[in-house]
Order: C-alpha cells, then sequence, then structure tokens
C-alpha cells in the first residue's frame, strides 16, 4: 500500500501515532540529533543520529530478570516491554537490525532481544542526503531500504511517498487515513531519480573486498599505537552487540545485561590474567576480522553496514576506512 | 523468561579436593527439569547478587548426581564456596557441545593439568561406566603440588575399571612419594596405539602434550582440547568468547587440535 504525505503534515501524522504507541524519533538537539521519544519536539531528519536507534534493541542497561528471595529460595519477574515504534530510522540501520536479527535468532534464541524487537516497529526514512562518511552503498545496505521493515517513507521535495510493506504498515498509513494523498507514479520516478543521485555521489573504494584487503595491509602495530582504547566505535556502530551480565542487589535484586566492547582490554581477560588479546592492535584487528571475516562465515553479511559513524567518533588519527594512521590535522 | 534466566539447585554436598577446591553436588529444585549433558559440558551458575560464571560438568551423565568442581578464583567462585550445604544457586545450561565420544570409542589418552582436570573427570567417570566400548585407556594428571591433586580417593576405582592412572606433581614434599615432573613425561609410559586424546590444562602444557601425542603418531584432529574462554552467555550471544569464527561456548569449549592449534 502507498500514499504521499504532504511535508506539512508531517507533524500531525506522528502526533496521531504517538497517540497509540511511543513513537522513537530523530530529535533535534544542541548535540545533533538523538533518537529519543518524541513529544511534539523539533525533528533533525537530515544527518544520522551518532547513537544508533539498535540501541532501543540492545540497550545500554536492560534488566533480564529480577529475583526475589524469600526463605531462600527465588522468583523470578520479566519486566513487561513498552511497544515502540522507531520513526526515521535509515536503511543501513535496518540493515544492522537484520543482521542482529540473525545473530541473537541463532538457537537458542535470545528472547530478551526479540521481546524489544517484537514490540518495535519500524519505520525507514530512505536516504536522499548523504552524509559525508557514509558508504552503504559499497556494502549493500542502502540508500534505499534493503531489509524488511513496517512502512518506508522517501522524501521526494514537497512531501513523502511512504509505503507500508506489513500488515502493522498498513495499519499505520490506515491510522492516519485522513492526513494522506493518493501516491501517484510520479511520486515514484521522483523517488528514484532522488536516490540514483545518492547512489551515484557513494564512494566506490570501500567495498567488503576492498575493506579485507585493507585489513590484510593494514599496520596494526601501528593503529594499535593511535587507538585510544576507548570503545567509542563500538558503542556507536550499529552492528556491534557484545554485552556483560550482570547482578546488582541482595538479597533481591536484578540480573542486567550491559553493552560492552571487544575493543575494551578486559574484555577477554581470563581469571588468572591471560588475556588471549593482549594488545590495542590485537584487539582493533580482531573487530575487523569479526566484521569482514567471522560475522560473514556466520550470518553470510558482512558485519559493518557502511554508516561511518566509527570514523565520526574515533578521537585516535586513524582513518577507519583505509585503515592507516591519518596526519592529526586531518582529523580536527 | 529468557535463556537467562537460570534454574535453581539446591546444594547437596560439598566435599573438599584441596584447600581451595571443592567438589559441590548439586540438586534441582525442580526436579521434573530433564537435566541431560554430555562430559565436556558445562554450566553457568550464580550466586543472586554477586554475578554468574562457567563452570564445567565434573560429574558423569552414567551417575546420578550433577557435581562442579570449584577452585576459588574470584567473586563468584569464593562466593559458591562460601555456600553452605541447603543453599540455593542458579544454573543454567548445559552449554557446549561435549567431547566426541563416538569419535573416542579407541584407545584414549586423558591428560589434565591443574584445575582442568574437572572437565576430564566427567569423561574418565563416563568410560569408567561404559568401559566396554573403548579401548585402552590410561590417565596422566598434573598438579603443582600434592595437596592440589584432585579425586584422590577415585584413582583407586578407574584402576580397578582397567584404566592406568599415572599423577605426577611439579613440586614434591617429604609427604610425596609419587612423580615429580611434568605430565608430558608419564605419557612416554604409556603402551597404548596412536587413538584419541583428551586435553584440558594451561597452554604450555596442552601444547606440550600434544606435540607428544603427534610424535607417537596421534592425528591432530584426533585430539581433543577443552578450550577456557572468557564467557559471559553461554549461548553465543556476546562474543566474550570467540575464537576466530567460532565461539567457544557453543562450538566448543572442546575443539580438535588442528581446529585451534595457533590460538593456544
Ligand atoms: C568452559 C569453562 C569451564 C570452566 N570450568 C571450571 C571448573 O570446572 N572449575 C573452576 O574452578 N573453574 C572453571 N572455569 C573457570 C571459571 O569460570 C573462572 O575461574 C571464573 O569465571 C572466575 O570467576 P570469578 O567471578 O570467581 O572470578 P573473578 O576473577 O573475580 O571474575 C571477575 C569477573 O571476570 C569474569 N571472568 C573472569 N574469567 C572468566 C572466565 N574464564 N569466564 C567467564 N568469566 C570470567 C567473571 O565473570 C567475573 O565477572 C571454567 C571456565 C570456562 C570458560
Ligand atoms: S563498522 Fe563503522 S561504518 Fe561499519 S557499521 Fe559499524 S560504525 Fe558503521
Ligand atoms: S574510537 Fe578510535 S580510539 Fe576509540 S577505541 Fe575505536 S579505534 Fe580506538
Ligand atoms: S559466552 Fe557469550 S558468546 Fe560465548
Amino acid at each position: 500500500m502507498k500514499a504521499f504525505l504532504e511535508k506539512d503534515r508531517l507533524i500531525p501524522f506522528l502526533n496521531t501515532l504517538s497517540r497509540q504507541i511511543e513513537v522513537i524519533a530523530p530529535l533535534a538537539t544542541e548535540a545533533g540529533a538523538v533518537y529519543s521519544t518524541w513529544q511534539g519536539q523539533p525533528l533533525d531528519l537530515r544527518s544520522n543520529p551518532l547513537s544508533p536507534p539498535t540501541e532501543f534493541l540492545l540497550p545500554h542497561k536492560e534488566t533480564l530478570f529480577r529475583y526475589i528471595q524469600e526463605s531462600g529460595r527465588y522468583t523470578f519477574k520479566e519486566d513487561s516491554i513498552p511497544p515502540r515504534l522507531l520513526f526515521a530510522i535509515r536503511p543501513c540501520d535496518l540493515h544492522a537490525i537484520a543482521l542482529l536479527d540473525r545473530i541473537f535468532g541463532s538457537e537458542p534464541s535470545d528472547q530478551a532481544y526479540f521481546r524489544r524487537r517484537r514490540a518495535t516497529s519500524l519505520v525507514v526514512l530512505n536516504c536522499t542526503n548523504r552524509g559525508d562518511e557514509c558508504f552503504c552503498a559499497c556494502l549493500g545496505a542502502g540508500p534505499e531500504a534493503q531489509d524488511p521493515c513496517d512502512l518506508e517513507i522517501t522524501d521526494i521535495g514537497d512531501g513523502y511517498l511512504c509505503q507500508a510493506e506489513t500488515p502493522a504498515g498498513v495499519l499505520i498509513l490506515q491510522a492516519a487515513f485522513n492526513l494522506l494523498q493518493p501516491a501517484q507514479l510520479e511520486h515514484d520516478q521522483e523517488k528514484a531519480r532522488r536516490l540514483q543521485l545518492v547512489e551515484d555521489a557513494m564512494p566506490r573504494d570501500r567495498s567488503y573486498h576492498q575493506i579485507r584487503q585493507a585489513i590484510e595491509r593494514a599496520d596494526w602495530v601501528a593503529l594499535g599505537q593511535e587507538c585510544l582504547g576507548c570503545g567509542g566505535c563500538s558503542f556507536v556502530c550499529p552492528v556491534c552487540h557484545c554485552f556483560n551480565i550482570l547482578d546488582r542487589g541482595v538479597p533481591d535484586g536484578e540480573r542486567l545485561r550491559c553493552r560492552d566492547s571487544c575493543i575494551l582490554s578486559g574484555f577477554s581477560r581470563l581469571t588468572g590474567g591471560a588475556n588471549p588479546r593482549r594488545t590495542a592492535g590485537q584487539r582493533l584487528r580482531h573487530w575487523y576480522q569479526d566484521k569482514f571475516e567471522d560475522l560473514p562465515k556466520i550470518t553470510g553479511l558482512p558485519g559493518c553496514v557502511g554508516c561511518g559513524r566509527c570514523h565520526l567518533v574515533c578521537p585516535a588519527p586513524i582513518d577507519r576506512s583505509d585503515l592507516k594512521v591519518e596526519s592529526r590535522e586531518a582529523k580536527i | 523468561m529468557s535463556e537467562y534466566t537460570p534454574m535453581q539447585a539446591e546444594i547437596a554436598d560439598i566435599d573438599i579436593e584441596s584447600p581451595n577446591t571443592y567438589l559441590i553436588t548439586l540438586k534441582l529444585l525442580d526436579e521434573t527439569t530433564d537435566f541431560r549433558y554430555l562430559p565436556g559440558q558445562f554450566v553457568m551458575i550464580s550466586v543472586f547478587g554477586l554475578g554468574e560464571c562457567p563452570i564445567s560438568i565434573a560429574s558423569s551423565p552414567t551417575r546420578r548426581s550433577l557435581q562442579l568442581c570449584i577452585r576459588r578464583a574470584g567473586k563468584v567462585t569464593n562466593a559458591i564456596m562460601d555456600c553452605l550445604v541447603g543453599d540455593v544457586v542458579g544454573i543454567r545450561g548445559p552449554y557446549g557441545n561435549g567431547f566426541p565420544l563416538h569419535r573416542m570409542m579407541r584407545d584414549v589418552v586423558i591428560a589434565g593439568g591443574g584445575s582442568g582436570f574437572a572437565t576430564l573427570r566427567s569423561l574418565i567417570n563416563y568410560i569408567s561406566d561404559r568401559r566396554e566400548m573403548f579401548g585402552k585407556v590410561a590417565i596422566a594428571y598434573g598438579a603443582r603440588t600434592s595437596q592440589d591433586l584432585y579425586f584422590m580417593q577415585e584413582y583407586k576405582s578407574w584402576q580397578r575399571a582397567g584404566m592406568e592412572v599415572a599423577v605426577t606433581v611439579d613440586i614434591g614434599d617429604e609427604l610425596w612419594k609419587g612423580n615429580v615432573g611434568l605430565v608430558t613425561g608419564l605419557i612416554d609410559r604409556f603402551d597404548l596405539n596412536p587413538g584419541s586424546a583428551a586435553i584440558c590444562g594451561p597452554p604450555v602444557m596442552i601444547n606440550a602434550v600434544a606435540r607428544k601425542l603427534m610424535e607417537r603418531g596421534f592425528h591432530l584432529s584426533d585430539i581433543y582440547v577443552s578450550m577456557e574462554r572468557h564467557m559471559k552467555c553461554g549461548v553465543g550471544k556476546c562474543e566474550h568468547c570467540t575464537i576466530g569464527p567460532y565461539h567457544t561456548c557453543q562450538d566448543g569449549p572442546v575443539f580438535s587440535y588442528d581446529q585451534v592449534r595457533e590460538v593456544i
């Protein structure tokens, strides 16, 4: 089902949705675009937020269950998960969600993840404006949505072409039916034209194979010397999903799942101190190897969607796509 | 409830194996649970409020009780060892692949170093109870001192089951009448044909034993190694335990030596 939404009807459209479900949208803040609960605040639909929307599926911290002790025995409780709609997420992040679905869906499937995933509707905004560091087209992740979502919208100038892909997407459009107009053939043509422009502007030198070659060539000792080990790259990457499990509270309390990062020095350290990945260079190499070699073996897809966030966030003079040490000036 | 919600188990018995290692017998509170496992698998055990850690199953599925052999190493293991009989802990699992028993049904060398011997006890008792399915079996076990040797009261029963048992310590003392030296030294004495092997211990020991076995004609892919990696989830999701494309918690902890020799 397709429909056309004029730009000045976007806010009434979101109003209609937010009366039914919590809407998470990219809000304009002093720190740039940030995905957060929309309650009428100004939106920023031009830039892709630095913090990826996957944090609503795998939060930085979540309660796996609560334990309540009574005479030495425990009962367990899970918190209920509120339904949510992620509005205007980008095709690269949608592709990352498709990857997370495969990773968390491997046997035994991770119900803590799917509990949230099932309660989340996805509205994707196709990319008609490319960010400076984006290379999604090289990895087959964008600029047009490549993976299943509920509703796909594309900015075609004076409005959005909306395409429902699932029954949930149709329901979203039906809920706001009085705000919509019928889609025309020209709308489709304009969408195709705009997406082609973005596709044409994409860098062509960062394909899966080119990055694999860069991994082979890279001087990991030199890169390791520059890496600060801050983990920033892994916390903004929409595909990264390492986590830790820990408890808080005695005798009652909660078992938490918190995000972790294989870039951090203690990540694989064993009791007694032995560490299979001792140096920053080894850990950085492992990060790339996991994305470009191991995850493809496990999921069939590269573990990078070309969003460019790791390069944007990295404070070290490292070019994260060529895998070279940069001059410090280039970074500033 | 998700995979991360544990079952509850009561500590039914505690045996002291060494000053810092206890053999703990667990009883699942829900006795209807169908808890089936293989030698070489492990569980995630937790003390609520302190956290979880991976521990190999030290008992054999051929026997009734579920036992773990735990060494004081830090937060969670200390907390378990401070528990009393009757206290409740959380367990989930069993996880991991376990030893490929069907491929080991011929002459077997079992080599353990230090606390790595716990997981091998499961295999040894399994073989002991299914003796006719295996060929000659020889056990080589080394610990730091005689105080650190686990399961001493069981060696006799293993010998009665027709297995050769050789034990050594790194540092001898006046009470110790047995061997002093490396585990590899014990293997030279075994009279058996190249078959399969199971090794668990510190990396240097694993490599030395594997080299020795290869000299004796064992094939790389018949030497099985139980690997230790940092683990958090046990189900292939958290990425703490990766070895290349493998998750040690699911594809391991038992690997054939040719799969992992480069990372030991
Ligand atoms: C497959 C497997 C089987 C094991 N079997 C046994 C066994 O039979 N008997 C035994 O005594 N020990 C065994 N260990 C080692 C045992 O898991 C560690 O000693 C234990 O995790 C230490 O936790 P801690 O909280 O007591 O120590 P701490 O050092 O205080 O741990 C601090 C933190 O680091 C984490 N951590 C440190 N090392 C590891 C690790 N290897 N895996 C997971 N998390 C870790 C802990 O979860 C904890 O949160 C096994 C390890 C693995 C991977
Ligand atoms: S590796 Fe970098 S470019 Fe690729 S998905 Fe992660 S953050 Fe984006
Ligand atoms: S963001 Fe840059 S400096 Fe920080 S851990 Fe990643 S590579 Fe290293
Ligand atoms: S322990 Fe989490 S992936 Fe293996």
